[in-house]
């Protein structure tokens, strides 16, 4: 039970990876990983003194705040007796609210888990510290996942370090294709054609659901069916965000939406019922989701589902590339114990026990166990390997609302698809200077 | 006694005359400086919370700022300013808060005042009456916008019931999710918060008028049409025009129930000048944009407030 001494900037052990997996597979209790530490532990020096580090984030208190509260927080404090983390879960609506205000007013928490769309507009403002001048960083650099290790850029230098990745694949309920006699698509314009088959308006039930107009929700689709929303250089939208593909994708969506065979979850609003909600109730027949789905489905006992990959549509089968990173406030009182908390979480004991929990790891050591360990998982992964990350630059949000707002006007019928998109394209090109 | 007891305390060189006008000297000052002595700590708060910040951002809107302690914020003169008047957006958050304004406030003044009407007799249960036209303004408005939410809820949601046993709908209204009618519940509830607000006011004031004055009128054959326009509404003058000004102020500043409902969407169509000026700050990052978004937005109520003054001297109230 060594292994939660195992960091990626101490020593590696595949013995001690094994063991961590084999507790967690196992249902590894609290007591067990506490007494692993005790036992692992060279005499524990007493502490003088107790720091407490205080960790924001916006876990999902059913999935996954009871395991970091309840394994990996505690193990890290049996290992390190001299500081205490307090876990502020706060609503994802007003995390960044939160973090602007406390870091502007000089008490920012010491490490907050950030989704991995903020990082560059957060380093743009000064406010995170730069981890890639940190000594450690490049041998954790080379272990993590090129992907999410992307999303921490910005100008040169990483502001933050992955703690999760995830993606989103393609949901099939069984018994609505089952009943209408089809199997699931393999190509996009068999996706297409089957959301249309499987709208039954008596019911309630649509063929597709689609959460919102924005980015993560719209851009697999846009992706797969070959568009594009910026350049890759992030110095234009024209030609992309407007082009020929992305029209054609986008058209697509707003047909379906208007014949009903994507459900008025696509432009939100009160009472509007998500993917995840509606799925196992019937209201959508397909829908893509990320890997937690299958975590809250195994909790609610709903198994009459299917993953796998996107359907191959011209552009290939693209999905979004998601995540969380780990950023360290710049004027935190306690960066040293924050380093070593911040080591813990990307140990893969820590990474595998989020990965129980849907979180999926950022490590090139852990994608294989994570695999065993929560089989859901491994479709992700597969994904992941053709996923696609969103505009990483510090004006991302904008971009995203230039091109959600004039979305949601076209599914109103307010406007049309060109000339929505073109709007949506000047105003996104305004957004890179 | 007040001369005895100074003498007692000065020294018997000095000439008594002398002594007794010191005194009076500084029970004088004493009596200037007492009431502002004590009004420092109301000022000091004031001047923290209030006149400082109402300056600095005035002084953050002529800059790219940057909110984090450490990063320069460059200087863009009115570039922030001129900036305003081409975003289409603060045209829709203008005139969704005009609207927002010529709704709101009409209709909860009519409503306040015929609730004051009617209950500013002492009538029975009046008591319980009154307190449940005031309750909602004691309410959280996060609180209360939620419900209105699961009230409008498009599944599930009561008034789709509602509306399918009346109107017969048998689809259900995606209330929040369309321009006007997520634009009506925000005014919806807004009414029905601030409504008991006014409704307090006009009861305090109805209950100012002499009961002399009305029973003259009705004794001299007024009709009730006539004591309301020419005893009535006269009387509350001061008050209707308390009511208006500080209903205009709050209208202006909607924010709570359009963020909470609709998060200014969909396609900004609900946004209002303080939503966009929060959205600017906090998701954007453009201090300095809705610092100037703040400054314009004071001036109009600074102007309407100066007004306001002016009509108030005028009255005499």
């Amino acid at each position: 039970m060594k292994v939660i001494k195992q960091s990626r900037w101490g020593g590696k052990s595949s013995i001690r990876l094994l063991l961590a997996a084999a507790t967690i597979a196992g249902g590894g209790t609290l007591i067990a990983v506490t007494g692993g530490v005790s036992s692992a532990s060279t005499v524990p020096h007493k502490a003088s003194k107790v720091v407490t580090l205080h960790f924001w984030n916006a876990y999902n208190d059913v999935t996954e705040t009871p395991v970091m509260n309840g394994i990996v927080i505690p193990a890290f404090e049996a290992a390190n007796p001299g500081i205490r983390v307090v876990d502020d879960t706060l609503p994802y609506a007003g995390l960044l609210d939160k973090f602007i205000a406390s870091s502007a007013a000089g008490d920012p928490p010491d490490l907050m888990r950030s989704d991995i769309a903020w990082v560059p507009q957060l380093a743009s403002e000064g406010t995170l510290l730069e981890t890639s001048k940190q000594p450690w960083f490049a041998k954790v650099a080379k272990e993590a996942d090129p992907g999410p290790l992307s999303t921490n850029l910005y100008k040169g230098g990483y502001y933050g370090l992955p703690d999760d990745t995830n993606t989103q694949v393609f949901f099939w309920n069984h018994k609505d294709f089952a009943a209408a006699h089809l199997s699931p698509p393999t190509t996009w314009n068999q996706m297409i054609a089957d959301a249309k088959i499987l709208t039954i308006p008596n019911k309630g039930q649509h063929g597709l659901g689609v959460d919102s107009t924005d980015i993560w929700n719209v851009g697999p689709y846009v992706w797969t069916d070959g568009g594009n929303f910026t350049n890759k250089a992030l110095t234009t939208s024209t030609g992309y965000m407007d082009g020929a593909a992305t029209t054609r994708a986008v058209t697509t969506l707003v047909n379906l939406y208007k014949a009903g065979d994507i459900g008025s979850d696509f432009v939100g609003g009160s009472g509007s019922i998500s993917g995840e909600t509606g799925f196992p109730l019937g209201e959508y027949a397909m829908y893509f989701d990320g890997p937690w789905a299958p975590t809250t489905y195994k909790a609610d006992g709903f198994k009459g589902y299917s993953t796998a990959l996107l359907p191959k549509g011209p552009g290939g089968s693209i999905s979004v590339v998601g995540g969380e990173d780990l950023v360290i406030a710049k004027g935190g009182k306690h960066l040293a114990d924050t380093i070593k908390f911040v080591q813990f979480l990307q140990s893969p004991f820590a990474q595998l026990s989020m990965a129980d929990a849907g979180d999926m790891a950022a490590y090139k050591t852990d994608n294989g166990p994570e695999g065993v360990l929560n089989p859901a998982l491994r479709i992700f992964a597969k994904q992941l390997l053709t996923a696609r990350a969103r505009p990483v630059f510090q004006n991302y949000g904008e971009l995203d609302t230039d091109f959600s707002n004039e979305l949601a006007l076209m599914l109103a019928g307010k406007i049309g698809v060109s000339a929505g998109l073109q709007i949506a394209t000047r105003e996104a090109n305004k957004t890179f200077k | 006694m007040s001369t005895v007891n100074s003498l007692e305390r000065h020294p018997a060189s000095a000439p008594p005359g002398a002594v007794s006008r010191r005194s009076a000297r500084s029970h004088r000052v004493r009596r200037f400086a007492t009431p502002y002595l004590l009004l420092v700590p109301a000022l000091v708060m004031y001047a923290v919370f209030t006149v400082y910040p109402i300056f600095r951002q005035f002084d953050i809107s002529f800059f790219n700022w940057h909110i984090f302690p450490g990063m320069s914020s460059p200087s863009v003169g009115w570039s922030n300013y001129t900036a305003i008047f081409s975003d289409p957006v603060v045209r829709t958050a203008s005139w969704n808060s005009f609207l927002f304004i010529v709704i709101t406030v009409p209709i909860q003044m009519a409503i306040g005042l015929f609730a004051a009407a009617i209950l500013t007799d002492r009538l029975p249960g009046s008591m319980f009456w009154r307190a449940a036209v005031y309750i909602p303004v004691v309410t959280s408005w996060v609180v209360v916008s939620w419900v209105f939410s699961y009230i409008f809820a498009s599944e599930g949601g009561i008034m789709n019931a509602i509306a399918g046993f009346f109107a017969g709908h048998t689809e259900s209204i995606n209330w929040t999710a369309q321009p006007w009618t997520a634009d009506g519940v925000i005014w919806l509830l807004s009414i029905w918060k601030g409504v008991g607000w006014s409704f307090i006011i006009f009861l305090a004031a109805l209950d100012g008028i002499p009961r002399e004055l009305l029973e003259s009128a009705r004794t001299d054959g007024a009709s009730g049409t006539r004591v309301w326009k020419h005893v009535v509404l006269p009387s509350i003058r001061g008050a209707l025009t308390f009511v208006v000004v500080l209903l205009v102020i709050g209208a202006a500043q909607v924010f709570t129930q359009v963020y909470e409902i609709t998060k200014a969407g969909p396609y900004n169509s609900t946004q209002t000048l303080m939503t966009y000026m929060y959205q600017q700050a906090f998701s954007n990052f453009a201090f300095g944009y809705a610092a100037a978004l703040a400054s314009l937005l004071a001036v109009v109520l600074f102007g309407f407030s100066a007004a306001e003054i002016r009509i108030l001297r005028r009255q005499d109230i």
